[in-house]
């Protein structure tokens, strides 16, 4: 009649199964939802932070106090163009030139300065989107993401819509920035990619570089001005305005469909309560406080309980994990139980 | 012929903040070894020998409820353990403390003895766990030491605060004494009695007062 009948250890050997890993993949963007449709900004994105890159919402920050950042967008040149300042001249932040040195510092080896893409194309500037950590939390799952944006691309349609080329690329290069796949055109809205035109066979080389680890998607800038019409201004120390002009363009398109994904390691433990075990209660309506009287006579040798809850604990009876079940299980003399419990890491 | 269901009750556990702590403090400090089962929740009063439909449904109104999310705070959580007992039991152990509750002045003495015994079962071998929640109102000592030897025994769920100020001693009987404190007035806390065989807890409180001093008496005038 020991307390010692409140615990049961586990068998390690057939009630633990350690390290089970699994890929999980779920809707991106807040809610869980994988597409976005409506896409916002907020007034301060016109402040000094907003000559470097915009904050994209999926509501209104200016109504929606529980808005929530989805994604960034920004541009980047080499020479800093479309941007105030000049190196040992004008007076400004050179915006653009600190995104463009920020991202190759980021995604190129020491011996590169600026983006190559597929077909050696070369390009002094780009837009970037950089997903927000909160949303893709590990990585983005490449091949399940689709961008349009507002422009004309021939036989496309009215806008052009973005995917990148991990379905068929089986060995993808893998620079200091993880794995990189090539933005090109075409679409997944019909369950399977399907691609427009491969990446090596676009005469301006591919739309763009995407890195599904960091969660960056990098367009062409020169490609992107051709098809989108954004009308890049790459004058030297302007505010050219092109950040806000991508992002008329990305809210223009009013579709970026993507998804996250993430790599669980598991342990589930299996929780046996046999026959004769757990079959009384410390629960104060289960027996009288005066005199320890079941308070349902019908108990007395056929006791029945509910088990609400499983706690796992260590040697020192520390509780370390709890799981609640969906709804009271019986255990009696005459029946058993097995509850698997999993605990994802 | 319908299809039996085989299928196993699968659900998701959550760490609570002490299995968080261990799993990130390394070391492989985080070992589940054993686990237990609660019935938290459930009222065993709506349990309903009179339903209509006969012995199936007694349990219904039980087995139909929907039931709350686990929680991260281990305080909270299995507050109800289900335990083994042999199938012939009839009552379950209670433990009798006699005091419900326990009051001292600061600087009253050697403090008070709690003697428990138990009801419906006996804990005379291994003694009982005494374990006080803050020991800047009171410290334990044992005041009869049990024949058997145990380690203390603490099945409630104490918060990490409570673990760094509490103090358990086991015995068949312990010295409750009052500590001093310049401030506040008055500190409260709790004694957490468990039979060390039966597993029967009982839990009273503890209060100690500030002895206010009276002001100086006034000078006699000549």
């Amino acid at each position: 009649m020991a307390l010692a009948g409140a615990y049961k250890l586990f068998d390690q050997e057939n009630d633990v199964v350690k390290n089970i890993k699994a890929t999980i993949s779920s809707g991106i963007w807040s809610g869980g939802t994988g597409t976005l449709t409506t896409f916002f900004s907020q007034s301060a994105n016109s402040s000094s932070a907003g000559k470097y890159y915009y904050d994209v919402y999926k509501t209104d920050p200016s109504s929606d106090t529980e808005a929530e950042v989805q994604f960034s967008i920004g541009y980047g040149h080499l020479d800093g163009s479309g941007s105030l300042g000049t190196v040992g001249g004008a007076t400004g932040n050179r915006a653009s030139a600190a995104i463009h040195a920020q991202l190759v510092n980021l995604l190129l080896p020491p011996n590169k300065d600026r983006f190559t893409y597929a077909g050696s194309v070369t390009s002094k500037h780009f837009f970037v989107l950089s997903l927000k950590r909160a949303r893709m939390r590990e990585k983005m799952d490449p091949g399940n993401w689709e961008l349009r944006i507002s422009g004309s691309v021939k036989n496309v349609g009215e806008n052009i819509r973005l995917i990148d080329d991990s379905n068929s690329t089986t060995d993808p290069e893998a620079g200091i920035g993880g794995r990189v796949f090539n933005v090109v055109t075409g679409s997944i809205t019909s369950g399977t990619t399907s691609i427009n035109t491969a990446a090596s066979s676009n005469p301006g080389g591919g739309y763009g570089l995407f890195y599904p680890d960091l969660g960056i998607v990098l367009l062409n800038a020169d490609i992107v001005d051709a098809s989108a019409s954004i009308s890049v201004n790459t004058t030297s120390n302007t505010d050219g305005g092109n950040v806000p002009a991508f992002f008329s363009s990305v809210k223009g398109g009013a579709y970026f469909q993507a998804r996250r994904e993430e790599k669980l390691s598991s342990t589930h433990y299996f929780v046996r309560a046999g026959n004769k075990e757990f079959n009384f209660s410390n629960n104060p309506t289960f027996f009288t406080a005066s005199t320890g009287d079941f308070t349902q006579p019908t108990f007395f040798k056929d006791p029945k309980v509910y088990i609400t809850t499983v706690g796992l604990f260590n040697n020192s009876n520390e509780l370390l994990a709890v799981a609640k079940l969906s709804q009271p299980v019986l255990k009696s003399y005459s029946r058993e139980a097995l509850i698997k419990v999993k605990l994802d890491f | 012929m319908g299809f039996l269901n085989n299928t196993t009750i699968t659900v998701d556990a959550i760490l609570t903040k002490r299995g968080r702590e261990l799993l990130a403090r390394g070391n492989n400090e985080f070992q589940v070894t054993k686990f237990a089962l609660a019935d938290d929740e459930v009222d065993y009063r709506l349990w309903d020998t009179s339903h209509p439909n006969g012995t199936n449904f007694y349990g219904a109104v039980i087995e139909n409820m929907p039931l709350l999310e686990p929680v991260p705070d281990e305080t909270q959580a299995l507050k109800y353990k289900l335990i083994s007992l042999p199938k012939e039991t009839s009552r379950l152990p209670i433990l009798d403390i006699a005091v419900p509750s326990l009051t001292f002045q600061q600087g009253g003495g050697n403090g008070d003895l709690l003697s428990p015994g138990t009801l419906n079962s006996t804990d005379a071998d291994l003694g009982y766990t005494f374990l006080i929640h803050d020991t800047a109102v009171a410290r334990l000592q044992i005041g009869q030491a049990a024949p058997g030897q145990t380690a203390p025994l603490v099945p409630v769920n104490l918060s990490s605060e409570e673990i760094t100020n509490s103090q358990s001693v086991v015995g068949l009987t312990a010295r409750v004494v009052p500590q001093t404190f310049t401030t506040p007035n008055k500190k409260k806390t709790q004694i957490t009695v468990v039979g060390n065989q039966t597993g029967a807890t009982q839990t009273i409180t503890v209060t100690v007062n500030k002895t206010v001093l009276g002001s100086p008496a006034s000078p006699v005038s000549s």
